[in-house]
């Protein structure tokens, strides 16, 4: 058996094309269960283009889907394509994809511009190629001063944004993120975003899992909320949490005199509850979030109160998750 | 970036995807103190073995009378085989050379110390008598006829020399009385001592304890580690088959080994060459020893890798189910010492790599089997010396540790057919197990 020189991968793959009809990530019923323990059950998505937030608690799913689009696991039923391609069984649809894994550990002997110049070459990147390639991505995620640094000396949000730059190499169309901002520091959060951002805008299809809401918001609207391995909703972040509105929510907004505010809030038709926590802060409880939403920020301007922040501190995955599973959650 | 591939030659090829691999994994062994202490290990075992070779071959080897005749029996100054050959009586004081005319001066009882060496050793294959009597005293005036070919095949003074068939050996050689009967020990121990350390540092200083222990520390891990590391992500999430990733982990691993091995053939090489016994200041001829060894170790090393980085990929603690296989072919080297034909060993590794050595061992050293068989028979008085001694055999010393590892091929080809046809069981082994552990990671699902 002679190896296979021309490195594209195994024999079917030499000539392989993307399936330029076929979305770029297409799922179909896919579940995956280790024994009796199903980590996702009957999965069906198509993703082309543009940010998609997977958004789920810890044990959702999300790094087994990931792990089904990277190849690395089998699904137990169901078909996953990438560009038309079946990953488990053809490495060739990588030449289009990068993938940040959400894996700690790097080679910590190499140097950011050695271990994204290496890498890029199983790209099939030639040594100059590869170099070139790796000073453009580094300079995409701003590390081009520190790139020849051996990467053990690295903090984690500058590792994070250097698996971010190996991702990046060969321009690819599909690009998977496994909770990149973990851990991070906020500086790095803010690159790592507005990097996320600009590959959205560039046209890419991006996938950003992540256990915290804000941080999704923050970068796309486009949402896949896993919950127990299965599909909770799919769709835009807005729609979902508008269906929420006409549920009961908390607002808590931070002001000079919390008292006064509250008389001029109370005769809000949706307002149906008032609580001070402290005396610069006052809490209210509302049926109807987008109409106090709407007519809070007049009322605020027209009465000159010094309002500080508004918080709405339900307004996070696990309410999202509690109104979806029709309070079943946790 | 979108172009399908460019036609590259076979070199360009290669540099990318798989050479990636494999320079990552060298530059990973570099930077690994593991591999440092692996290989000090290693190297200072070897080191050991060779240092107790300098040593016998700086030693002495004490000249035996085998044939007693130095000694000067009647006092009278005369060495009893001096007076043999001149037919005075050797236990009489009152008969010697001396009382002829003129007198024949005594010789020093030295000169009749392993005066009449063996004279067979470059025997051609089929020939069935060889010897000389270079002392003369099997060829002495007053002889019967009957006693100068007391081995009956009508040539005086000779050894008859049978090669078994059958058995594959030299059968004990058949002398007439006091032919080639005081041979020189020395010449004949370093000789011995020299090949027999080549066959054993080859065989089990190379073949066994680098060939498998080399692979079982540095290969098991190839794939494993990465795997436990989680750091083999970054080379799944590319467009490389991982039957591809399994190569060029190996090929990489071997880049760091076979240049080592070399290394190590090389040093010991010639060291033994310089400090081995001959008339030249270096043993060129051992060369293709050396060549073998190094060839057969690389092939093991190659053979092995293959086997334990499958083995690790299979499961988190591989080493163990490393060690099974290498207690098997423990099992099997030491078969091929004691019964070298078995056909068991074919199902082994290390029967096939030590083939190689033994085959090699018969080219380098054609007369390998005649040269054990001579001293094994010492000459018919004894390595002990004349009168016993105290022995029970009448073998040379090194003799027997050369008898205990030189080893018959088993294949009943020539030695060069032997060489290359364990060299393609060899590789097709490989080429197997490259199948076998890249079914098995190609299977594996990594989380």
């Amino acid at each position: 058996m002679m190896p296979d020189l021309q490195q594209v991968g195994e024999g079917e793959t030499q000539q392989w094309a993307p399936n330029i009809t076929a979305p770029v990530v297409l799922l179909e019923n896919v579940s995956k269960s280790y024994g009796k323990i199903h980590a996702l059950s009957e999965i069906t998505l198509a993703l082309s283009g543009g940010v998609t937030g997977i958004l789920g608690s810890n044990g959702a799913g999300k790094s087994t889907l990931f792990n089904l689009l990277m190849g690395k696991l089998k699904p137990s039923s169901g078909s996953i394509k990438l560009f038309g391609t079946d990953p488990w069984k053809n490495p060739a649809p990588y030449a289009r994809v990068g993938f940040v894994p959400e894996h700690e550990k790097m080679h910590d002997w190499m140097t950011a511009h050695g271990f994204v110049s290496l890498f890029a070459r199983l790209n099939g990147l030639t040594r100059e190629e590869a170099k070139s390639e790796a000073d453009r991505v580094l300079n995409f995620v701003g590390l081009t001063d520190v790139a020849h640094k051996q990467l053990g000396r690295y903090s984690k949000g500058m590792r994070q944004r250097v698996k971010i730059a190996h991702a990046l190499v060969n321009d690819p169309e599909l690009i998977v993120l496994d909770e990149p901002l973990q851990g991070c520091d906020p500086l790095a959060r803010t690159t790592i975003m507005n990097v996320i951002r600009e590959l959205g805008k560039m046209g890419r299809t991006v996938l950003v899992s992540s256990h915290i809401l804000h941080e999704i918001e923050r970068i796309t609207e486009q949402i896949v909320i896993l919950h127990n391995g299965r599909l909770l909703a799919l769709g835009n972040l807005h729609t979902i949490r508008e269906k929420m509105d006409n549920i009961p929510h908390t607002i808590s907004i931070g002001c000079e005199n919390p008292k006064e505010l509250a008389k001029d809030i109370i005769n809000n038709d949706a307002v149906y509850g008032i609580s001070f926590p402290s005396g610069d802060r006052l809490q209210i409880q509302t049926h109807n979030l987008n109409a106090v939403h709407r007519e809070l920020p007049a009322l605020i301007v027209a009465n000159g109160h010094k309002v500080s922040s508004i918080d709405n501190p339900d307004d996070d995955l696990e309410s999202i998750l509690k109104y979806l599973t029709g309070g079943l959650a946790r | 970036m979108m172009s399908p591939p460019k036609k590259d030659n076979v070199f360009r090829a290669l540099d990318r995807k798989l050479g990636a691999v494999t320079e990552f994994t060298m530059r990973q062994y570099r930077t690994k103190l593991s591999t440092w202490v692996i290989l000090g290990v290693g190297f200072i075992a070897i080191s050991i073995v060779v240092l107790f070779y300098v040593d016998s071959m700086q030693q002495e080897i004490e000249a035996i009378d085998n044939d007693g005749d130095s000694a000067d029996w009647d006092g009278d100054g005369y060495p009893t085989g001096q007076e043999r050959i001149y037919g005075t009586d050797p236990e009489n004081p009152e008969s010697h050379p001396g009382t002829f005319t003129p007198p024949i001066a005594p010789d020093a009882p030295e000169k009749w110390i392993n005066e009449d060496d063996f004279d067979w050793d470059l025997a051609a294959s089929g020939d069935t008598t060889a010897g000389y009597d270079d002392d003369g005293d099997c060829r002495l005036a007053d002889s019967t006829q009957s006693q100068k070919d007391n081995n009956r095949n009508n040539i005086e003074c000779d050894i008859i020399l049978d090669y078994d068939e059958m058995r594959g050996e030299w059968s004990e050689p058949n002398s007439d009385r006091l032919v080639d009967e005081d041979p020189d020990e020395e010449k004949y121990a370093k000789e011995a001592i020299h090949r027999a350390f080549l066959l054993a540092i080859g065989k089990m200083g190379f073949v066994f304890l680098l060939g498998i222990f080399l692979p079982l520390f540095l290969a098991t891990g190839l794939i494993r580690e990465e795997m436990d590391n989680s750091t083999i992500h970054f080379m799944l999430a590319k467009p490389i088959a991982r039957r591809d990733i399994f190569l060029g982990r190996i090929v990489g691993y071997l880049g760091i080994v076979w240049p080592y091995i070399i290394a190590m053939g090389a040093i010991v090489g010639i060291i033994s060459g310089f400090a081995g016994p001959g008339e030249s200041l270096f043993r060129f001829a051992d060369l293709g020893m050396w060549m073998a060894i190094i060839f057969a170790t690389m092939l093991a090393t190659l053979v092995y890798g293959m086997l334990f980085c499958a083995l690790g990929t299979l499961w988190k603690r591989g080493i163990i189910l490393a060690l099974p296989f290498a207690a098997w072919e423990l099992g099997m080297a030491i078969l091929s010492f004691n019964a070298p034909t078995s056909s068991i060993l074919r199902f082994s590794v290390i029967g096939w790599s030590l083939n190689i050595i033994d085959a090699a061992s018969l080219v380098v050293w054609p007369n390998m089997a005649l040269f054990i068989s001579m001293g094994m028979w010492g000459g018919g008085y004894g390595g002990g010396g004349y009168g016993g001694g105290g022995r029970w055999d009448n073998s040379l010393e090194g003799a027997g540790a050369l008898s205990a590892f030189a080893s018959d091929t088993g294949l009943g080809i020539s030695p060069i057919a032997t060489i290359v046809v364990s060299t393609l069981v060899l590789l097709f082994q490989a080429a197997i197990l490259w199948l076998v552990g890249s079914a098995i990671f190609k299977g594996k699902e990594i989380e």
